[in-house]
């Protein structure tokens, strides 16, 4: 490649907060318009900001998640400019004293450093009757509260910028700071990237790219202004510094705004809030109430469970299903048993099914119980399978599923002892054998044992009752 | 009569609040079609206020302010009553929530008479400002009542209101009192709620009081002050009692006048009878300590640069989308925002904006904004240096008394520049009040203003109203 790509990354994610981060209208998605507006949201005359102590300890959460230092002081700034979906005309956000600066995520065989992480409100939304010829204000987003994660330009490839986006939501999920879905919006990726020549140490110029809702749209649109920008100066010509928005249909990116054109966004102290002081003794206590995180769970599964790395990753890349797993774990800890029923024919029906872990009919107890049933030789393996599969259509407890079903297997002890002692009887000479050391010849025991009991007897016990048989006679 | 005079006559039905409110809307009727210093007139709400507030009286269950009669500065919210910050942008906003401190005189069952006339958005010093026209001094209606609570400065000397609650930025409260002859409270930032005061510079505005005494300033104030949840710049320091040190002796007060408070800028009669007032402290024995601020002559340019940056951004909300003057015109959202606030804004407003968003701007913020926070902390610190020495701060209110109507209003510098003796208090965030020491040759009021220590407004409401019960009052002509 002629050019290298130099890429960095500007993510908002939406806090899931009770309420909104400058006044007690819920936050929540969807319901009816301006359903969730106050006087304060839609920044009436006379109305003050109060800021909400849950966002200043989520987004500290976010930084410790990051790998930030969590600033004992920190505080908020106007950045002004006009749009109706903004009501007071600007919007608070931290400018010069961020919460959490100084992270580090580590991706792939890189280091990505955040420069900062910080506080901001939501603006609203315009809704467009073309019909009508009407634009309409939606103030329900307004103030809701997020956070701005910057990184350096630090990225390098495409896929650096896709796992590293996948880790940090992943991140933010186990955090509980943010349910981080791209396509519902919640999570936001806006990516500037210039090129420069191969062996060149200095960074061209940039270009923003917003309006990505996918990691796969993340993809395409860095690919295409690689292709553009390296185009352009193939061509001799320049890259403009400029904010350009990616058609997902089209696959391109189109020019919104240019440098010039850009807003002077006057930034200065919100003289409405106090600055925001965090100790040292309140960072550690936040500290240790965060929630276990993906990497430690992962040391947890391979090094503790001694599950296969890559079913780790599978599983803990679904909070909600590796949360799943944990519960039914902690019923019946037989680690790799679990992990392979949920990996497997959970993990299938989900598919067939398109449900999510969260709204199975059915309980991790539940899976717990159908492997212990398995252990204790009350169900064979394939039976397990389809009590899965039941219970994915009609819910119910592994044990009814079984006994409806006719899926438990018989439990005949004193018959097959008979059965066991009339073989061994019967082949004195071969018993002799095996005692001999040919301990081969167990299996021929097991197939004239199976062959009289009949199918739908429990190997398990045929075998245990041999062995006991044929060391009882010494 | 004095607001606990008052209230001992309502409370023991020496007279009842239907009279009382009566007399004040029938004043009102008479002299305010000349002064005009209120903007809306609550006939009816006051009428149905003084019935309910008669009710609790009779029942024994008067509270400070049950039945007492006041006017509210047009910028403060009220719930039902239009609120128009005498700007045609807000003409006809109606605003559905009460300001804190409304609630507060609600909850006592104050009557309110009606919202006081003032400079647009409380940008001016002459009242002249406002788009519902300009108020008349109550001793010379030639006169500026100054600003910008000028309509509750006139109503209080004019006995149109037994009290008023106005706002100061940088001399909005003390400046009218002193022109129009009557006593200004403002108390320390963070003592008084701002939520519901539509904002002008939010880190310098402070709601505060205009009433006939130092004593009625106080009684008002241990009403209505108190950290508020909906305003986290309130303080819990805020400590009440603000009547607490009336009466006691004046002797050992030391009174520090800081020398660049009495230059040549400042009219000969004014520092006369400021200096004046200072002599009968010290016959009170108290001690007069000379004292010095050496950034006095920053403060106005520091102001004008906060202030005005505040404002731009404060003021950005007024775009015709939600509420306020919308404009007939304008085919896009930057045409439609553009047109509705050329038409909505008077020019003072303009040219606050204007100055505002150009020291905000990228380039010049650092030459601007950032220096004038700079001159902010030095003025601060040069504060607590003098009141290491001393208790309170004497100053004139303003260099001049009234002066007439058009005299500087086409003159912004001079008119910005005649803030110099009240900005400062504004800039350190400390009280102070502002009482009539004598009048000039014309017989128009002359003040001076005390300044305390952060909080500490008990100890200048008692020197002023030991002052003001040894003065000569001059009642108003109208």
């Amino acid at each position: 490649m002629k050019y290298i790509p130099v890429i960095g990354l500007e993510i908002h994610a939406e806090m899931l907060t009770r309420s909104k981060v400058f006044c007690s209208c819920a936050n929540e998605f969807g319901g009816d318009r301006n359903d969730r507006v106050c006087p304060r949201c839609s920044g009436m005359p006379g109305t003050l900001p109060v800021v909400n102590h849950d966002a200043v300890t989520l987004a500290a959460k976010a930084g410790i998640a990051l790998g930030c230092t969590v600033n004992n002081y920190s505080a908020f700034d106007r950045k002004n400019y006009f749009y109706p979906d903004l009501p007071k005309a600007y919007q608070i956000t931290q400018f010069e004293f961020p919460i959490c600066t100084n992270g580090l995520v580590h991706v792939l065989d890189r280091d990505i450093r955040i420069n900062r992480i910080h506080i901001e409100e939501d603006a609203g939304k315009l809704v467009h009757d073309d019909y009508e010829g009407i634009s309409m204000a939606d103030y329900n987003r307004c103030g809701v509260p997020l956070i701005e994660i910057v990184t350096e330009p630090d990225f390098r490839t495409v896929e650096e910028v896709q796992v590293f986006v996948e880790e940090i939501a992943l991140r933010l999920k186990y955090a509980g700071v943010c349910d981080a879905k791209l396509e519902q919006g919640s999570l936001r990726v806006d990516v500037n990237i210039s090129i420069m020549p191969f062996d060149s140490q200095e960074f061209g110029t940039r270009a923003e790219i917003k309006n990505l809702n996918s990691i796969k749209s993340i993809g395409r649109a860095i690919e295409y202004e690689i292709e553009r920008q390296s185009e352009l100066l193939d061509k001799g010509q320049k890259v403009v510094q400029e904010t350009r928005r990616f058609n997902d249909n089209h696959g391109n990116t189109k020019a919104l705004r240019s440098k010039e054109e850009a807003h002077d966004y006057r930034y200065f102290p919100e003289p409405d809030i106090p600055p925001v002081y965090i100790t040292d003794e309140e960072i550690s206590d936040i500290r240790a109430l965060m929630p276990e995180m993906p990497q430690q769970r992962y040391m947890r599964y391979t090094n503790d469970y001694k599950l296969p790395a890559d079913d780790a990753k599978l599983i803990i890349a679904d909070k909600a299903f590796s949360d799943f797993y944990d519960s039914a774990v902690s019923v019946y800890p037989k680690f790799r048993e679990i992990s392979n029923l949920m990996l497997g024919e959970v993990n299938r029906n989900l598919n067939d099914t398109g449900k999510t872990i969260g709204d199975v009919p059915f309980s991790p107890e539940d899976i717990a119980e159908t492997i212990k049933m398995t252990d204790d030789g009350k169900i064979s393996k394939n039976a397990a399978k389809t009590i899965v599969k039941i219970m994915f259509e009609s819910g119910g407890t592994p044990e009814k599923i079984a006994k409806d079903n006719d899926l438990i297997m018989q439990d005949n002890s004193d018959e097959l002892e008979g059965i066991v002692e009339g073989v061994l009887s019967e082949n004195e000479e071969t018993v002799a054998a095996y005692k001999n050391g040919n301990e081969k010849l167990f299996g021929f025991f097991m197939g004239q044992v199976m062959a009289a009991a009949g199918k739908g007897t429990n190997p398990k016990l045929i075998k245990d009752i041999l062995t006991k048989k044929l060391s009882n006679n010494q | 009569m004095s607001l606990k005079d008052l209230r001992e006559k309502l409370d023991s039905h020496d007279l009842s609040v239907q009279e009382l409110t009566e007399s004040y809307l029938k004043k009102i009727k008479k002299k305010d079609k000349t002064l005009n210093s209120y903007i809306t007139i609550c006939e009816e709400e006051a009428k149905k206020d003084a019935k309910a507030a008669q009710e609790i009286i009779d029942k024994g269950q008067s509270k400070a302010l049950t039945g007492i009669p006041l006017s509210i500065k047009d910028n403060i919210c009220t719930k039902g009553i239009k609120t128009t910050c005498a700007s045609k942008m807000l003409d006809d906003f109606v605003p559905f929530y009460d300001a804190t401190v409304m609630e507060k005189l609600n909850s006592e069952n104050a009557v309110i008479l009606g919202k006081t006339n003032m400079d647009e958005f409380a940008m001016g010093a002459s009242s002249c400002t406002s788009y519902f026209g300009r108020v008349k001094n109550p001793y010379n209606t030639d006169c500026v009542p100054g600003g910008s609570s000028g309509g509750a400065a006139a109503s209080v000397a004019a006995g149109l209101c037994a009290a008023a609650l106005g706002s100061d930025t940088g001399g909005s409260i003390r400046q009218p009192a002193s022109f129009c002859g009557v006593t200004g409270l403002k108390p320390t930032y963070g003592t008084i709620s701002r939520y519901g005061l539509i904002a002008f510079a939010s880190s310098l505005d402070q709601i505060g009081i205009l009433a006939n005494s130092a004593e009625d300033t106080g009684y008002i104030l241990n009403e209505i002050y108190g950290y508020d949840l909906n305003d986290r710049t309130t303080s819990k320091k805020a400590a009440g009692n603000y009547l607490s040190k009336i009466g006691n002796s004046l002797k050992g007060l030391r009174i520090g006048i800081p020398k660049e408070f009495f230059s040549d800028e400042i009219a000969d009669e004014v520092k006369q009878s400021v200096m004046a007032a200072a002599e009968y402290f010290r016959s009170c024995k108290a001690e007069l300590v000379d004292s010095s601020m050496p950034s006095l002559p920053y403060a106005v340019s520091a102001y004008y640069l906060i202030s005005s940056a505040e404002a731009a951004s404060n003021l950005a909300r007024f775009d015709g989308i939600k509420y306020g003057h919308r404009s007939d015109t304008g085919d896009t959202y930057n045409e439609l925002i553009s047109n509705s606030r050329r038409e909505g804004f008077g020019d003072e407003v303009k040219r606050r904006i204007l100055l505002g968003n150009y020291a905000l701007s990228s380039g010049y913020y650092d030459a601007y904004y950032k220096n004038a926070s700079r001159i902010r902390k030095k003025i601060s610190d040069e504060y607590a240096q003098i009141f290491a020495g001393c208790d309170i701060i004497l100053t004139p209110t303003a260099p001049t008394t009234a002066y007439k109507a058009g005299y500087q209003e086409n003159d912004p510098v001079k008119m910005y520049l005649a803030d110099i003796c009240t900005v400062t208090v504004n800039i350190a965030g400390l009280p102070a009040i502002s009482t009539t020491c004598g009048y000039d040759s014309n017989n128009m009021p002359i003040g001076m203003s005390l300044i305390g220590k952060a909080f500490d407004e008990a100890t200048i409401i008692s020197a002023a109203d030991a002052f003001e019960k040894d003065f000569a009052k001059k009642e108003a002509v109208i």
